[in-house]
């Protein structure tokens, strides 16, 4: 009983803290409105203008669910009354905290505080939402009876869900035998089969022709930078997830890429206006030897040295880049202007254009990051993340494939740059600040280390989905991190972790010839 | 050494080596020369203030550094949050003194005095006390939460997290309290751009009464440190799981609980300088822990990870390089990051150990 008590306290506790960060940073009211754009009582406001207070009112009953249930979590066989407890003090705490935040802003904005000088995103239009559009007191007690009642609703569906018997049971043992069917025999054959195969591929590949086509330019703007995150995540995910070195500065190679593109085709600074395809590879080069430049003194460093290293290399490629001393080279601050655009016989790329030829590109790149990934290369640098001196011994040159690895995710963010330079039409330093190399980090982790579908998933969780839930723009990079923290709490392996190959044990059935490759 | 020597093998690596060393030294070289017997760009006033620049800063980032080092002893990983504490202590001194700045004086003869200029130092002691503890009870958070239950996962697990921890808490702050600049709320005792004039060469520098301010405290703060480190219990605790965590469990040493405290004095030490950080340059923002956080970071690498006399020296030093280094090789001022992180490749390629660390064992490095 003391366990399940001092569990709900401290569930309560902290949800009650997460609660009030959340209301001072706005995000309350943020997530109340889109509570109500989902329900769609956010039209006809009436002549007042005031929010539908419903909105709210769901937002914290959720907000006491989590509570109850989290305050059950893990609770075994327990009596049913001690989840409730659980469930009661988890609500008392919670609501109390609330209780007193509320009540406390509530009565300094009642006497004509603006917290707007000190803490911006609360302004005296959300207060007033948060009071309910009402007292001080009324709305804390409002919070509170929320809080308390729907905490026990939590705890009591926790222990619901644990109790109605093999309900979770069953879920587990339905998801197994799918997984089984999906490895029969049967199965396998039906997807092996190359006329099964050709309808598969003909009908995604319809799909990626008339996608474009059918979406509009916003679509193919936000789908275009998922594109090129992709292809980042390829490169990086080479160097990360392939080769286990941690860069942090990868927004370098990106730079380079990017800048060297745009300084060959665009008229400004230079005048060069080279053949795109000739710039293109030249900036794939540059970002290269970039690659090499920066790896031959370091990548024998290990782990963290090497992520604070090349961390530091990004930023002095921002600086330099931005810097009086290469202004006459890269135009500074002001950045490149009318970088070139690719045409087709003439005509200059719509967006449409762009959109298929970046999804060949990608598709051209997670085609080679497979093909590196299962070659002799790609289970060399596997030996090298999973043990360093181990892959030593059996004679792996550890340095030789390092750089290796460098080089080829270099390449691909070179590329990427290129792309970006050219679809933008600009280039300018503030497009490569740390937060690419992070995000690009993110994708690779969130999708699972050295896994090809993790780093498309990623690419879409953490550059597409932002984009769409546009409200929340602000609060996106709060979100990163804290999904950073949990992920690599939770699950490190990731969203779509890579499979494992492993081979058979030659002997194991004497009928078969040689080693099979079976994932496991 | 003639014997380390011969056995020396000419790998590319090492050749690339030698020449940036040669490049380097030759350069360096040339401009000291120049600046000793050319005509100087910089007189001795300049060379002063610069000195006195690099000192003061210096000392702060010993101070964060120190941080770094206590940390990465214990646990071999880089807190890269450890910025952001500092961060957030800036903010906590901030709102100290902005509180002190609007309650009227206790006795009040003049009714415009308020309790910051009437007892300046009561609130001073006040303001660096919440800073430090805000920033020790982050620290605290930070390692029970994002560190703890990452103990004995893969090395680049928790420096993940960490990355996580820095990004959060740096956006955290921006949503709370705006991401326009600030301005800390000096006592007139410590106003901003007052000091003393000393004379130099003919000319006056002024050594500023909050950069004497900060320097001073912070070489009282290392002091403190190393002697807790070195002659309480808790400095031998901490010494002692540093060295080998499972022996000293079996002495009886609660290792959790040494390094949540390890957690703690690195983050009074990094409160304290945040706070130095706003009273000497007054404007800060969300921004102000990031770059000086790597910074110190660098410091302490240049001195020996792991090493507290080593981050203290790599701080002054790094300090110093910073404020002399550009008009010492002749660069534009805009480039004085360039040094710092020029400085952390260099030493880690050619004494990754540092310049007073021991040679790390292959598990701690």
């Amino acid at each position: 009983m003391m366990t399940s008590l001092k569990k709900g306290l401290r569930s309560g506790i902290v949800f009650g803290i997460v609660f009030i960060f959340l209301m001072l940073i706005g995000f309350i009211n943020v997530g109340s409105n889109m509570i109500g754009d989902l329900l769609g009582n956010m039209e006809n406001l009436g002549e007042e203008a005031r929010l539908p207070v419903s909105n709210l009112l769901i937002f914290s009953g959720l907000f006491g669910l989590f509570t109850g249930i989290n305050a059950r979590k893990d609770e075994g066989d327990g009596k049913w009354w001690s989840g409730i407890l659980g469930g009661l003090a988890g609500g008392l705490a919670s609501g109390w905290l609330v209780w007193l935040a509320v009540w406390g802003s509530g009565s300094l904005y009642m006497q004509g505080v603006d917290f707007r000088t000190y803490l911006p995103n609360l302004g005296p239009e959300r207060m007033r939402y948060l009071l309910f559009y009402s007292t001080p007191e009324a709305a804390a007690n409002t919070y509170l009876t929320y809080f308390i009642l729907f905490s026990l609703a939590g705890s009591v569906l926790a222990w619901a869900v644990s109790a109605v018997h093999g309900l979770k049971r069953g879920l587990t043992r339905a998801k197994e035998s799918v997984t089984q069917w999906l490895d029969t025999k049967t199965v396998r054959q039906i997807f092996d089969n190359k006329w099964v195969l050709a309808v598969v591929m003909i009908t995604v590949a319809a799909l990626l022709y008339f996608l474009p086509l059918a979406w509009g330019s916003y679509w193919n703007y936000i789908m275009g930078t998922v594109a090129i995150y992709i292809l980042l995540g390829l490169g990086l995910n080479i160097i990360v997830g392939y080769s286990g070195q941690l860069v942090l500065g990868y927004v370098a190679f990106f730079a380079t890429g990017a800048y060297t593109f745009a300084l060959l085709t665009s008229p400004a600074p230079h005048g060069i206006e080279l053949n795109l395809v000739l710039a293109v590879g030249l900036s794939v080069l540059v970002s290269t030897l970039t690659g090499l430049l920066l790896g031959l003194p370091i990548l024998n460093l290990r782990g963290d040295y090497l992520a604070i290293v090349t961390l530091g290399f990004g930023e002095i490629i921002r600086i330099l880049i931005r810097s009086d001393l290469l202004t006459p080279l890269t135009n500074g601050p002001k950045g490149v202007t009318n970088v070139g655009q690719p045409n087709w016989f003439g005509q200059v790329f719509s967006d449409v254009n762009y959109m298929h030829l970046l999804m060949l590109l990608v598709l051209a790149g997670l085609f080679v990051a497979k093909r590196l990934k299962d070659s002799r290369t790609g289970r060399a640098w596997i030996a090298i993340r999973e043990d360093q001196t181990v892959a030593q011994a059996t004679g792996i040159n550890t340095y030789g494939y390092k750089i290796l690895a460098l080089l080829l995710g270099a390449a691909f963010a070179g590329l990427g740059g290129a792309l970006f330079a050219s679809r933008n039409q600009f280039t300018g330093p503030e497009d490569f600040t740390l937060m690419v190399s992070v995000n690009v980090l993110c994708i690779v982790i969130v999708g699972g280390m050295g896994s090809l579908p993790g780093v498309v998933v990623g690419a879409f969780v953490l550059k597409g989905l932002p984009e769409l839930l546009r409200e929340l723009a602000d609060y996106r990079l709060l979100a990163f991190g804290a999904l950073l923290v949990l992920m690599m709490i939770i699950r490190p392996e990731g969203l779509w972790p890579a499979k494992r190959t492993r081979f058979r044990r030659l002997n194991r059935d004497p009928y078969e010839n040689g080693a099979a490759e079976v994932e496991v | 050494m003639i014997k380390k020597l011969q056995n020396l093998k000419l790998t590319p690596g090492l050749i690339l080596r030698l020449l940036v060393g040669l490049v380097v030294l030759i350069y360096l070289g040339w401009r000291i020369y120049q600046i000793a017997f050319g005509e100087g760009t910089y007189g001795p006033d300049t060379w002063m203030r610069f000195l006195i620049t690099g000192l003061v800063i210096g000392g702060m980032y010993a101070l964060i550094a120190i941080g770094y080092t206590l940390v990465y002893g214990i646990l071999f990983m880089i807190n890269f949050a450890h910025g952001e504490v500092v961060m957030l202590g800036t903010f906590a001194g901030y709102f100290m003194l902005e509180a002190f700045a609007s309650i009227p004086a206790p006795t009040p003869a003049d009714p415009d005095l308020t309790f910051l200029n009437a007892q300046p130092v009561i609130a001073l002691v006040l303001t660096f006390l919440a800073g430090a503890g805000v920033s020790a009870l982050l620290g605290y958070l930070l390692e029970k939460i994002a560190y703890r239950p990452l103990r004995g996962a893969p090395r680049l697990i928790p420096l993940i997290s960490a990355i996580g921890a820095s990004i959060f808490l740096q956006n955290a702050a921006q949503l709370l309290f705006g991401p326009q600049r600030r301005q800390y709320q000096n006592p007139d005792l410590l106003w901003r751009g007052t000091g003393w004039m000393i004379p130099v060469g003919g000319k006056e520098v002024m050594l500023t009464y909050t950069g004497a301010f900060s320097f001073i405290l912070s070489i009282l703060l290392m002091v403190g440190l190393f002697i807790l480190v070195k002659k309480t219990k808790l400095g031998k605790s901490m010494r002692a799981v540093a060295e080998n965590k499972q022996a000293a469990a079996l002495m009886g040493i609660d290792v959790d609980s040494v390094i949540s405290k390890t957690f703690i004095i690195s983050g009074v030490l990094a409160g304290a300088a945040g706070v130095m950080w706003g009273i000497h340059n007054g404007l800060f923002n969300h921004f102000v822990g990031f770059i000086p956080g790597i910074k110190a970071f660098t410091a302490a690498v240049l001195g020996g990870i792991g090493n507290i006399p080593g981050a203290m020296m790599g701080g002054m030093l790094l300090g110093l390089l910073e404020s002399l280094g550009p008009a010492l090789l002749g660069l534009d001022f805009q480039l004085k990051d360039v040094i710092a992180f020029t400085i952390l490749i260099l030493v880690l390629i050619f004494r990754p150990s540092g310049l007073l660390g021991e040679a790390l064992t292959e598990e701690k490095l």
